[in-house]
């Protein structure tokens, strides 16, 4: 994640230093524009990283696996979802550990269900999320996000 | 009186800091291995996508300065009609990176004119990652991947279409 960082940033370095010589003044807007979004955003992301130690710790994947290890029904759907919800990291993570659920047995459809609320909803990134966007466009969207989630399982447990 | 004020304002635009905060005491009194563990695990993961948080903001300058209100209103508002659903779908599916980290870039989209709709698409597309199928694949078989990629993908569109629905009930109005 580093490097895709540095590449990512030496890539907009380059697009600055272009649109600099085309108009000194509005890439100095830009660049205002920039530091406000940064400093408006980071004491939230600050925040939103020390809960994500805590809940590596607290909720490590051992707890997910016993939850949705071998029930299923409403319930592990549920389970799934809620889950997939809270937890929070890199979808990379998601995919080794929902893997190794289904290999052990696990309902289809409580895994596909946690793997799309954990790629698409979010309670943790809840604050940013209305920070950014407002709190209704927040909780309506993960609200929705979170119903197709359980749908989107149960349809992958009838489809494959 | 003037303390009093600052200190609220603080609480209202901070709390979450100060929850991580005081949710961080409390671990430190009740488990400080633990709790140091958590915080390592946070300054890892901080430290690794803080270039890029700082590049996505310098992308959200850009677009903020020099993409025009009218070009992105063409293809992504309104007059975009459902192909800017399908542009939103197709940048969802290729975009990586934490969602929090896209927020503000998708935020400074809609502010040059883009509907609501085609911010929520790219955010339900988001969960499929065209370029973390193989991964996916490796680790769940291609039955499995395949069949919630394209059922993610299709839900895409309709949930865009009921958040903006959502949003744009005239009995509350939208303070943004």
């Amino acid at each position: 994640m580093t490097n895709v960082g540095l590449t990512y940033l030496l890539l907009i370095v380059i697009a600055y230093g272009v649109l600099f010589r085309i108009s000194p003044g509005r890439t100095r807007q830009s660049l205002a524009v920039a530091g406000q979004s940064l400093g408006r955003l980071l004491p939230l992301l600050v925040a939103v990283f020390a809960l994500i130690g805590l809940f590596q710790v607290y909720l490590p994947p051992e707890v997910i696996q016993q939850r949705l290890g071998a029930a299923s029904g409403w319930s592990a759907l549920l389970s799934g979802g809620l889950l997939g919800a809270v937890a929070i990291g890199p979808p990379v993570a998601a995919f080794p550990l929902a893997g190794s659920l289904l290999a052990a047995g696990a309902w289809p459809p409580a895994i596909a269900a946690f793997i799309v609320s954990w790629v698409s909803v979010g309670v943790i990134s809840l604050p940013v999320e209305a920070g950014v966007f407002g709190l209704r466009f927040a909780l309506a969207r993960n609200g929705i996000a979170f119903l197709a989630a359980l749908l989107i399982g149960l349809l992958v447990g009838v489809v494959a | 009186m003037n303390l009093r004020k600052t200190l609220w304002t603080l609480l209202r635009s901070q709390w979450l800091l100060l929850l991580a905060i005081a949710l961080y005491g409390w671990a430190f009194s009740a488990a400080p291995d633990r709790a140091l563990d958590a915080l390592k695990i946070a300054g890892t993961s901080f430290s690794s996508v803080l270039l890029l948080i700082v590049a996505v903001m310098g992308l959200v300058g850009v677009i903020q300065v020099w993409i025009s209100r009218d070009l992105i209103s063409r293809l992504l508002g309104r007059q975009g009609g459902f192909r800017a659903f399908f542009i939103a779908a197709a940048c969802g599916t290729v975009l990586i990176g934490p969602a929090y980290i896209i927020f503000p870039l998708l935020m400074s989209i809609r502010a040059q004119g883009a509907r609501w709709g085609v911010i929520v698409t790219v955010l339900a597309a988001y969960a499929v990652k065209i370029p973390m199928i193989p991964l996916e694949v490796q680790y769940l078989g291609w039955g499995f991947s395949l069949t919630r990629s394209l059922l993610t993908i299709l839900f895409a569109i309709p949930i865009g279409l009921a958040v903006e629905a959502i949003m744009e009930r005239p009995a509350a109005v939208d303070r943004h």
